[in-house]
């Protein structure tokens, strides 16, 4: 059983990395999750996100849901969204190309420019 | 939508995009009754009566430009709680809220598989971390009746500034979750 002292700990342990490491957010992740991408298979690739970010420990992310933005023929699309830089938009994910977006662009800072289906705001 | 979990989504989507602060699900199956039922309950803007129809109506969606291509949701959700001879309700006040209910016959050949549970909850908790959830999930089985509450307010007090997108704490909801829909036998259904 999950208990709330479980979180205590958690809480604790987040916080000295924090001390250490600064409790910026790098990048945020928004899935688009309207009908049509729910349909065509926008909570998979919201599961990934989480998964890869739980798997790699990244503590500098984050991921929001959002509903849709009318780019229905391209779902499910993906914003990612990093200070100082313009909006990269991602189309047509998939749980592989989740996984892509995250070694490349979120851990090594390049564009996966094949996915890419809007820039800037 | 090939499941209720992908409805259930939607629907609570819906929730969140009416500026819900609060949101409290159900999901009860009750084997006597012969019962899968789905309740979404949201204290956002709500609808009038018109609007409240008209969700229904496959041929509606507040957001015009779109209203021929989505606004579909509701109306597919409720045709398919009909399809297992279920029946379907939306109520709503403007101000306060709206709760949506949608029963299914749990043996009927037609009735559409509960689906990924954890996955819809999971995200949506993480994805609108401003949104307080209530989580219910009841079972009632051969005289047997299993629970399972989740509220993420108490989850949020002990995190304090720690985000829910922290790993460890996806991690621990994820969990709960699964510990949640395992003990009321709700992992396929
Ligand atoms: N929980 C809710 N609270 C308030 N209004 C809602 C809610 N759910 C649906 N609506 C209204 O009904 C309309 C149709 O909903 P839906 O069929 O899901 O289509 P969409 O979400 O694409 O607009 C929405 O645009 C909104 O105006
Ligand atoms: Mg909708």
């Amino acid at each position: 059983m999950k208990t709330l002292a479980d979180l205590k700990k958690i809480r604790e342990k987040a916080q000295e990395e924090m001390k250490l490491r600064g409790s910026s957010v790098r990048i945020k992740i928004v899935v688009g999750m309207g009908t049509s991408g729910i349909a065509m298979g926008a909570r998979e690739v919201m599961k990934t996100f989480l998964e890869e970010i739980s798997n790699r420990n990244l503590t500098d992310v984050i991921v929001t849901q959002t509903g849709e933005k009318g780019l229905s023929s391209l779902e499910p699309v993906v914003d990612l969204i990093e200070e100082d830089k313009p909006k990269v938009t991602y189309g047509n994910m998939t749980p592989d190309k989740v996984k892509k977006v995250v070694v490349e662009h979120i851990v090594n800072g390049r564009i996966v420019s094949d996915y890419v289906v809007a820039t800037g705001n | 939508m090939q499941d209720i979990s992908l409805h259930l989504l939607d629907i609570i989507e819906n929730s969140v995009r009416a500026a819900a602060k609060n949101i409290k699900v159900r999901v009860i199956k009750d084997h006597k009754q012969n019962l899968l039922r789905v309740i979404v309950e949201d204290d956002g803007v709500g609808m009038d009566t018109g609007t409240l129809e008209m969700a229904q109506n496959p041929f509606y969606s507040s957001k015009e430009k779109r209203a021929k291509k989505v606004g579909l949701g509701i109306p597919l959700f409720k045709q398919n709680a009909e399809l297992a001879n279920g029946c379907f309700n939306m109520t709503s006040e403007p101000g306060f809220g709206t709760v949506l209910t949608a029963d299914f016959e749990l043996d009927h050949i037609d009735r559409m598989p509960l689906g990924n549970l954890k996955d819809t909850l999971l995200g949506v908790i993480i994805g609108h971390p401003d949104v307080d959830y209530q989580i219910t999930l009841l079972s009632r089985e051969k005289g047997r009746e299993q629970s399972f509450h989740f509220s993420t307010a108490a989850i949020k007090e002990e995190l304090g500034d720690i985000p829910l997108t922290y790993p460890d704490v996806i991690e621990y909801i994820d969990q709960s979750l699964q510990e949640g829909i395992q003990n009321t036998n709700m992992e396929v259904v």
